[in-house]
């Protein structure tokens, strides 16, 4: 198969799993839903390749909803970073190295510590407990990061280093703008979860107002999927009490009736369920 | 940063101000053009709006000599259009219930181009509840009403209610910015415009809404500058200019003098250009005027002006 034929059915593969990731998200769980996105189907390889662009929302029925992670589910991850194993060494931070491998690098690290989490490698709880707002107890903690975690999600997928950097207008225009930034964590939005704590966490709760820019930026040129990535941030954030400059909540309401796919159905979903809009 | 700012926000308003300046015959009214005006839209409007950007490069004087010269031949000219206030003054006898006379007169009466006679008529006219109540929009009223101070018609503050004609803005309910549409684009830009008196007050922005303006104002350039809104793009590097903390950006700058012609020309947006000379001012006029505007505001407050010279 051309590299064009299997990115294609790579990101049909990962449709299929944010449409079983959403179903579980909204209850409809009970079943091993990433081993059977790798089981009912016939090009396994890009059922797996799925799993690692999914990332760390394929465990977000586990960290929102109260789900616990099937033993089929965990060994379904492990086969992905065991067939897509990622490189030894974590690629540099752009601009020294290029944006999209370092991105990647960051979502398997999410996905790998969330891994290490729920299948119990590392604290042997499985699932984590919630409070009574169905927010994981970790989220809220202050064990964030603990080295235990680190260090076996090190073993499938170690963490980069850097995080996308913002600078004041005028003294990188390409790399630093908010646009740029705003966009770059769009693009880690699997790592907009509650439970997961790292660099990349600590800038967006230092940026609330580029989020912001990002996300309005995003609705007003149509490109709803990238306001969705972005409006995950600012959802988080919402749930850790940190003050915005705009709600959150009608903008995710905005995006879920106005945006369409799969992966955006996820995202608005991930976002309501941080925000506390109860399904309907 | 600031050092390129200014040099390039000069250029590309004394380039506007040539434009403006050489092709200004081309807004002549007709010799036979009558204080009824069929189309006020046509060429009395932007007579007015010529005369508005010659006005602001006179009360800055932050331009060379040139450009005060070119400003000072453009007023002129607009007013010699506007027999030197004869026609507003006709014009305000046949329509008392329009606000345009009192809107058009602004310029010339700030720059000292006074009619004694539209003077008298617009101290009745503009006090009258029946021309007070007319219908129109939030930032329209505010317009009327900063016209009427720049006139010396409300010179204690008190005639309008401006907390209570902000308060009717679209601005004013701090909306959510992901929903602004080219037209409101302009009204959030005017109700700036107005309320600051073209960035003279820059305090006359409530702090809550300058500090929301602020807030979202790079994201509505860069969208609009995205699709080449040019027109739009410059009235919204205006309000930057008008915000206590003003907003004027390097990248905003080059990016407008990089759509300039060569010519001093300002398109009004992507569209091809027209090549002849009357359509093309008729089509980009207002661009020139925004951008002769934005550039000299930019100057002025790059260079530590805060207004408040009124």
């Amino acid at each position: 198969m051309s590299p064009d034929r299997s990115q294609a059915a790579y990101a049909a593969s990962a449709a299929d799993l944010a449409l079983r990731a959403l179903d579980a998200l909204q209850g409809a769980g009970g079943t091993a839903m990433v081993a059977d996105h790798v089981e009912r189907t016939d090009d396994p390889k890009a059922a797996l390749a799925a799993i690692r662009i999914v990332g760390a929302d394929v465990f977000a029925p586990c960290l929102l909803a109260g789900e616990g992670l099937h033993p089929a589910d965990a060994a379904a991850v492990a086969q992905s970073f065991a067939v897509f194993p990622p490189p030894v060494s974590t690629p540099a931070p752009p601009p020294a190295g290029a944006a999209e491998p370092w991105l990647a690098a960051w979502r398997d690290w999410g996905t790998a510590s969330l891994l290490a989490r729920f299948a119990g490698t590392d604290t042997g709880a499985m699932p984590v407990g919630t409070d009574a707002d169905g927010i994981p107890a970790a989220a809220e903690g202050t064990e964030r990061n603990g080295p235990v975690t680190a260090g076996v999600a090190g073993a499938l997928a170690p963490r980069p280093t850097g995080a996308p950097q913002l600078a004041e207008a005028g003294s990188d225009p390409a790399e630093t703008t908010w646009q740029t930034w705003s966009t770059r964590m769009g693009q880690l939005s699997p790592l907009a979860l509650p439970g997961l704590e790292s660099p990349v966490h600590a800038m967006a709760r230092a940026a609330p107002q580029a989020l912001a820019r990002g996300a309005t930026r995003a609705v007003l040129r149509r490109d709803f999927p990238t306001a969705a990535r972005v409006a995950r941030w600012l959802a988080l954030l919402a749930a850790e009490g940190e003050p915005l400059p705009l709600d959150p909540a009608p903008l995710v309401e905005h995006l879920r009736l106005h945006g369409g796919g799969p992966r955006l159905a996820l995202d608005v979903a991930i976002a309501r369920r941080l925000l506390g809009v109860e399904d309907v | 940063m600031t050092a390129s700012v200014t040099r390039t926000a000069h250029d590309v308003s004394a380039q506007a101000l040539a434009w403006l300046h050489a092709h200004r015959e081309r807004g002549g009214l007709p010799a036979d053009a009558t204080a009824e005006l069929g189309d006020p839209n046509g060429v009395y409007k932007p007579l007015g709006e010529s005369a508005l950007a010659a006005s602001l490069v006179l009360r800055e004087s932050v331009a060379g000599g040139t450009e005060l010269r070119l400003a000072r031949e453009l007023l002129d000219f607009c007013w010699s259009q506007f027999r030197a206030g004869d026609m507003l003054y006709e014009r305000q006898l046949r329509f008392s219930l329009m606000t345009d006379p009192l809107e058009t007169y602004v310029p010339f009466a700030r720059s000292g181009l006074r009619h004694a006679a539209l003077d008298g008529l617009l101290a009745h006219t503009s006090a009258l509840r029946s021309v007070r109540g007319a219908e129109m929009l939030p930032n329209r009223r505010l317009a009327v009403a900063n016209a009427a101070r720049v006139v010396g018609l409300d010179q204690d503050g008190r005639v309008y209610d401006w907390a209570a004609l902000t308060r009717a803005t679209w601005l004013a309910a701090t909306p959510e910015p992901w929903l602004i549409d080219w037209m409101t684009g302009y009204c959030v830009t005017h109700t700036v415009f107005h309320l600051t008196d073209w960035g003279a007050r820059p305090t006359g922005l409530p702090e809550e809404l300058a500090d929301y303006v602020s807030t979202w104002l790079p994201v509505w350039i860069d969208i609009w500058a995205e699709i080449e809104q040019w027109d739009l793009v410059a009235e919204l590097m205006i309000v930057g200019c008008c915000l206590p903390e003003p907003h004027c950006a390097a990248a905003d700058w080059d990016r407008l003098a990089a759509a300039q012609h060569p010519d001093g020309l300002v398109p009004r947006d992507g569209d091809p250009v027209a090549d002849d000379p009357d359509q093309r001012f008729a089509d980009h006029q207002h661009t020139a005027v925004v951008a002769a505007v934005a550039g000299t505001l930019a100057v002025s407050r790059t260079l530590g002006g805060t207004g408040q010279r009124l």
